[in-house]
């Protein structure tokens, strides 16, 4: 930290006048110093946010404060403002201006490099030959540009916007075009204190758990032996074989789980068949079947599941270096050694982002248990029933009811607690801390 | 004879549509009227100058039913006919029937006019987002019983508003196959030689039929009908007492499902459940009642006026698969097919007890009607086009293409029987409209969750029963009521 | 390999064909099902007798493509396979550039977007739907394809952990061979590992193809007219008594996944790492 302060006071304390003019206008210090077509790029860069916060930016940031000021009456015909919106919009204008300070801080940067560059008596580097290194050894800068802004948008703005919600109001009656206010901690506040809520938060939070580990594993190790099964060399027809489970695949999800729910429904097939053999129709997803509810669930999502993890699989098998197998056949080793020793530890190096991609996806498993057993209430539960996930009663609780403002404040806590969890398996993975191991 | 002069005064007023109808009312709305209506007439006449804004158009959400049976297409091009001359264009919405205007509409991609529940409607206006309505100025005002319109009412900040039209009334009706009575039904069921077979009249006598149907061919049943449909089970409740909220359904902290002797009607579902099968414990019912009426596995089930369609395709579908002719099977479902109002329940709760004393059942039910979205660009074009669709003529016409028990009153008269019995009732009170509020979207899965573990019940062995009594039902009743006002409350 | 046969191989072939059949019926049943209903003549899924409809008939088929005033399903069919492609061709480009960089650059603040990328995927997505949609709205692309074809392109770079470890396997050694020979990085990637990772880029475009094929919260939050509506979306607005046509609808939506998947499978088998490295 000291460092970084004195390299700021070395660069304000011997920098020349061209390069402080980059302070203020953008781009003129590199303009000077020979490179134009870098200098007009900031210049247009100062230019456009200029602009924008002239147009919009500045109000969009007091809105995020005020979250508006006139309530919008339709009947009388006032216009108002949208809470929602300024939020957001609000949000933009805070991202927008970040970008330009971290282009603005490059700049002073670029400025002083080129100062010392010319101070050298080198020439600067041209503009043509900067793209060229962009395209070399700036490669990644340039690649994940139009990613990062994508994801910026898309995903990481919605979920700040949700951050937020979770310290305001907004839900209830409180939706556009009423006006929505900051609160503060109140919406933690209120879930502590429910006296309801914390029996029926670890009931819940506990199953999650168990099903989210188990569904990882029935999934990976039944796709990765399916893939395996499939890779043998005895197998023929391969790409046959394959379209069944890929069949599966096919079909969207939703269907699949509509389809699932009637088929062992009372009056579904299974149960058709049943009576035909004279037994008693089985209710395998009402009121009382909670463990044969939650395995058939299982075993639907692995049905569901297995076939991406097998084409995963099956692209990762024929990866592997097959030199070594041979080796270790020379040397003796079994079969099942084979799979101990070199298949399994190079699966899992390999697979250990999707292993924690199937953990995260299982955990928010949503349509499972809404699409399967929805619409049911247990006793000993609070506005849940013994499958549901928290996803599904962050579901019951927020949405039914329109309060957003708490479902942004549980799904927070549970966010911080599945992060925590995830990112100290991530970090402790090997595919995280030897990305090298299989090269 | 009164019904009459006002199904002529309604014709005579449907014929000079919005010119005519204005004068009419006025007369009407100035009788008495309290001050807090002068203020809510003050906001609607700004919104509603009456001048009609011209070369607009104006998109219109109506039900699938409505569309896919032609009755839309009839109505917008009659009404684009008549309107031609200012310009007024009327179109499909093409939107989602179930669709939610306050998602939508603030962004400006709602539709301008939409037809949808009373529930869903009032729902909206508490956001403000659709307008409040001069309904005193629409032809249908006089013809729509009060109780109706009492639907669409909503108090904001003191002053009482209507915010929807009634076009037509959703309550539960019994179907059931004539056919499939016994021939001699009318020595063996028609004690009191009405003509009326005992079983459609009262529950006592349909539990016993389905007892002895089922009883003669194991393959086959009486009455069926999903057990964990709310809207249709909540009734046997309230024949008993029970509501829904207090005050009128606006209290939503007084949850009164319980209230009463309700766990009488709870005892008469158990019964009811006790001579079907497991399939009335999911959704089983709901989806194959149509083919199985068909089929005559089923010899009765409940369901909404707007269904009549589906359960005479599914029964034509069956003769012509027996050889007849699409004509002659269509004319045979409709002889067979008989939807009428609901049997009467036993007082006692009890549907063995013999010679029982009979009461009429309470019904939850809904009012479908329109409503003007508040972010439309011609809202008097809008009120035209409810105006034109709530006339005689297009009420009397939407009844014959689609079955729906309309809520004018002369169209009622002339409609047929439904239409009268399911009117009857309205004004008997027989039927609770779903209330105006939007904590109602919390009631139905902890009422659901009831009713799947009363019926459950029915099947399982003796000594793991839950509700062996009626103070254990009452128990449950008030463990769902607790449920809703959770749901409700908690995180208000 | 070896030809003569031991018992136990025989033994062993055996057992993993009864393993194969028993999974693939298992995968097969309920699709059958589906297909069974949709072929069958009444309509009506409790027609059926034991686990076969009592009769067949393509009606059901005809009517879906033919009848289309209320359900136009040719036109959503339509609407899905372009939103899905341009989906599929950007996502995977995306994703794919994302992950080799990821893998093969080492820079500032690397190990920490990998972190939050991974941390991002845990919050629960429909929370973050009121946002999405307001954005849209500002942007002006509510009941526009190309605001989904948006959404589902910028989200696939976030799913590019799968495609790291694959990347991560394929030696460094074959880069550090093609830039003595004075190749840039952007022609390694093109030249060298793009060819090399198409096990990978099939699976990446299978995946990034069937998400907005089969995704339905999304278009139904986004697309309001129903002439914009995508399968999945049109499929769940049907009315309940209008089962045999979601049959049929749900079958034949499956049809293009399972040819793409016979137009790539060839892709997805042959091993390439040993063979590159030997070369």
């Amino acid at each position: 930290m000291r460092e970084k302060t004195k390299i700021w006071k070395q660069m304000i304390q011997t920098s020349r006048w061209q390069t402080r003019l980059s302070a203020l206008v953008m781009g003129s210090g590199q303009f000077l110093y020979g490179c134009r077509i870098k200098g007009l790029l900031y210049l247009a860069v100062e230019i456009c946010t200029i602009g924008y916060f002239a147009m919009r930016g500045m109000g969009d940031i007091r809105g995020f404060f005020t979250l508006g000021t006139q309530t919008a009456d339709p009947w009388t015909n006032t216009p108002g403002d949208n809470s929602v919106v300024m939020l957001l919009m609000g949000l933009l204008a805070w991202l927008i201006l970040a970008g330009f300070v971290a282009l603005y801080i490059a700049n002073l940067k670029d400025a002083y490099r080129l100062q010392q560059i010319v101070d050298r008596g080198e020439r600067p580097e041209r503009f043509i030959d900067a793209m060229k290194r962009l395209l070399d050894q700036k490669f990644y800068a340039l690649a994940l540009a139009l990613p990062v802004v994508g994801v910026c948008v898309f995903s990481i703005l919605p979920i700040v916007f949700m951050i937020l919600i979770a310290f305001t109001n907004y839900g209830g009656s409180i939706v556009p075009p009423a006006l929505v206010d900051w609160v503060g901690l109140e919406n933690f506040e209120k879930i502590i204190t429910l006296s309801q809520f914390a029996p029926t938060f670890f009931k819940i939070l506990s199953w999650n758990i168990v099903w989210a580990v188990l569904a990882t594993t029935i999934n990976y190790f039944a796709g990765l032996g399916l893939a395996l099964l499939l890779n043998k060399d005895c197998v023929k027809g391969k790409a046959i074989w394959r379209a069944f489970p890929i069949l599966a695949y096919a079909i969207p999800g939703f269907i699949t789980l509509l389809a699932f729910k009637f088929m062992f429904s009372y009056g579904g097939p299974i149960n058709q068949m049943i009576r035909d053999a004279g037994g008693v129709a089985i209710g395998f997803l009402d009121l009382d079947a909670k463990w044969t509810a939650r395995w058939i669930g299982l075993l639907v999502n692995c049905w569901i599941s297995v076939p991406s993890i097998m084409l995963l699989a099956t692209g990762h098998l024929s990866n592997r270096d097959m030199s070594i197998y041979e080796a270790a056949r020379i040397d003796g080793a079994t079969k099942f050694q084979q799979f101990r020793r070199l298949t399994m530890p190079y699966m899992i190096f390999t697979t250990t982002p999707v292993i924690l991609g199937q953990f995260v996806g299982n955990f928010n498993n949503f349509g499972i248990f809404y699409f399967l057993r929805g619409g049911m209430y247990m006793d000993g539960y609070f506005l849940a029933s013994d499958t549901d996930l928290l996803i599904n009663w962050l579901y019951n609780l927020s949405i039914d009811n329109n309060y957003y403002c708490i479902g942004a404040a549980i799904s927070l806590i549970i966010f911080i607690i599945t992060s925590i969890i995830s990112l100290t398996v991530y970090v402790r993975s090997s595919a995280y801390r030897e990305e090298d191991t299989f090269q | 004879m009164k019904k009459v002069i006002v199904t002529m005064l309604a014709a005579s007023m449907a014929l000079g549509l919005l010119a005519g109808c204005k004068e009419n009312t006025e007369e009407v709305s100035t009788n008495d009227t309290p001050s807090s209506e002068v203020a809510g007439d003050a906001v609607t006449n700004q919104i509603f100058t009456g001048e009609l804004e011209e070369n607009v158009t104006i998109q219109v959400l109506e039900n699938d039913t409505a569309i896919s049976k032609g009755y839309f297409q009839e109505l917008i091009d009659a009404f684009n006919k008549e309107y031609a001359q200012y310009g007024i264009t009327a179109v499909d919405a093409n939107m989602d029937q179930y669709l939610d205007l306050a998602n939508d509409g603030p962004y400006g991609y709602g539709p301008d006019v939409l037809y949808q529940a009373n529930d869903v409607i009032m729902k909206y206006s508490e956001g403000k987002h659709i307008y409040p309505l001069p309904v005193e100025q629409l032809d249908c005002y006089d013809q729509v019983p009060e109780d109706a319109w009492k639907a669409y009412l909503t108090d904001i900040d003191g002053v009482a508003y209507t915010c929807g039209v009634p076009v037509n009334i959703q309550a539960p009706m019994l179907y059931y196959r004539k056919d499939l009575l016994p021939e001699d039904w009318e020595s063996t069921w028609d004690k009191d030689g009405n003509q009326v077979p005992d079983m459609v009249e009262s529950w006592n006598d349909l539990y016993a039929f389905s007892l002895a149907r089922h009883e003669e061919d194991g393959s086959k049943y009486g009455y069926m009908k999903a057990m964990n449909d709310m809207y249709f089970a909540s009734g046997f409740l309230f024949s008993y007492g029970a509501y829904i909220f207090g005050n009128g359904n606006t209290d939503t902290t007084d949850i009164g499902f319980a209230a009463g002797e309700a766990e009488k009607g709870a005892h008469v579902l158990q019964q009811l459940a006790s001579a079907m099968n497991e399939d009335c414990i999911d959704d089983t019912i709901t989806t194959n009642a149509y083919s199985r009426i068909a089929d005559g596995t089923y010899f009765a089930t409940m369901s909404t006026p707007d269904m009549y369609s589906t359960f005479i395709e599914e029964l034509t579908k069956v003769y012509e698969a027996e050889g007849l002719s699409t004509e002659e099977a269509e004319t045979k479902a409709k002889e067979n097919l008989v939807m009428t109002g609901l049997p009467k329940l036993p007082e006692s709760g009890d549907l063995t007890e013999e010679n029982p004393t009979l009461k009429e059942m309470v019904a939850m039910g809904g009012m479908n009607g329109y409503a003007v979205s508040a972010y439309t660009k011609a809202p008097n074009a809008c009120l035209a086009f409810v105006d034109f669709a709530t006339s005689y003529e297009m009420e009397m016409k939407r009844s014959q293409m689609l079955g729906i028990a309309p809520a004018r009153g002369d169209v009622a008269a002339e409609a047929g029987d439904v239409s009268s019995i399911l009117f009857a009732r309205l004004k008997n009170n027989d039927i609770v409209l779903m209330p105006s509020v939007e904590a109602v979207s919390q009631i139905w899965v902890p009422g659901q969750t009831f009713f799947i573990d009363l019926a459950k019940d029915a099947f399982r062995l003796e000594d793991e029963r839950k509700y062996k009594d009626l103070d254990a039902m009452k128990q449950g009743l008030n463990e769902m009521c607790q449920q809703i006002y959770d749901g409700i409350h908690t995180l208000q | 390999m070896k030809k003569h046969r031991t018992p136990g191989s025989i033994l062993d072939t055996i057992i993993t064909y009864v393993i194969l059949l028993v999974v693939c019926a298992i995968f097969f049943f309920p699709c059958l099902w589906l297909i069974m209903a949709s072929f069958s003549k009444t309509g009506s899924i409790y027609s059926f007798r034991g686990f076969f409809p009592t009769g067949f008939s393509g009606a059901t088929f005809v009517k879906l493509f033919t009848d289309t005033t209320m359900y136009n399903y040719p036109r959503w069919f339509v609407n899905t396979l372009f939103i899905a492609c341009m989906s599929c061709i950007i996502g995977t480009f995306l994703t794919i550039l994302t992950a080799y960089t990821m893998s093969r650059f080492d820079f500032k603040g690397r190990k920490h977007m990998m972190k939050t990328t991974m941390v991002l995927g845990m919050f629960p997505s429909f929370m973050g739907m009121t946002a999405v949609y307001i954005l849209m709205t500002q942007f002006n692309l509510i009941n526009q394809h190309w605001g989904l074809i948006l959404i589902y392109a910028a989200g696939a770079p976030m799913g590019y952990l799968t495609q790291k470890g694959f990347f991560d396997t394929i030696p460094k050694a074959i880069d550090e061979a093609a830039k003595i020979d004075g190749a840039t990085n952007f022609q390694i990637f093109c030249k060298v590992n793009l060819p090399l990772s198409k096990p990978m880029l099939v699976y990446t475009a299978l995946t990034s193809f069937t998400w907005p094929w089969s995704d339905f919260i999304l278009p139904k939050l986004l697309l309001k007219e129903k002439d914009l509506y995508t399968v999945a979306v049109g499929l769940m607005s049907l009315d309940e008594t209008e089962f045999a046509r979601f049959a049929a609808g749900s079958v034949f939506i499956a049809v293009p996944i399972v040819i793409l998947y016979f137009c790539l499978v060839k892709n997805m088998i042959h091993g390439i790492s040993a063979g590159a490295v030997k070369g």
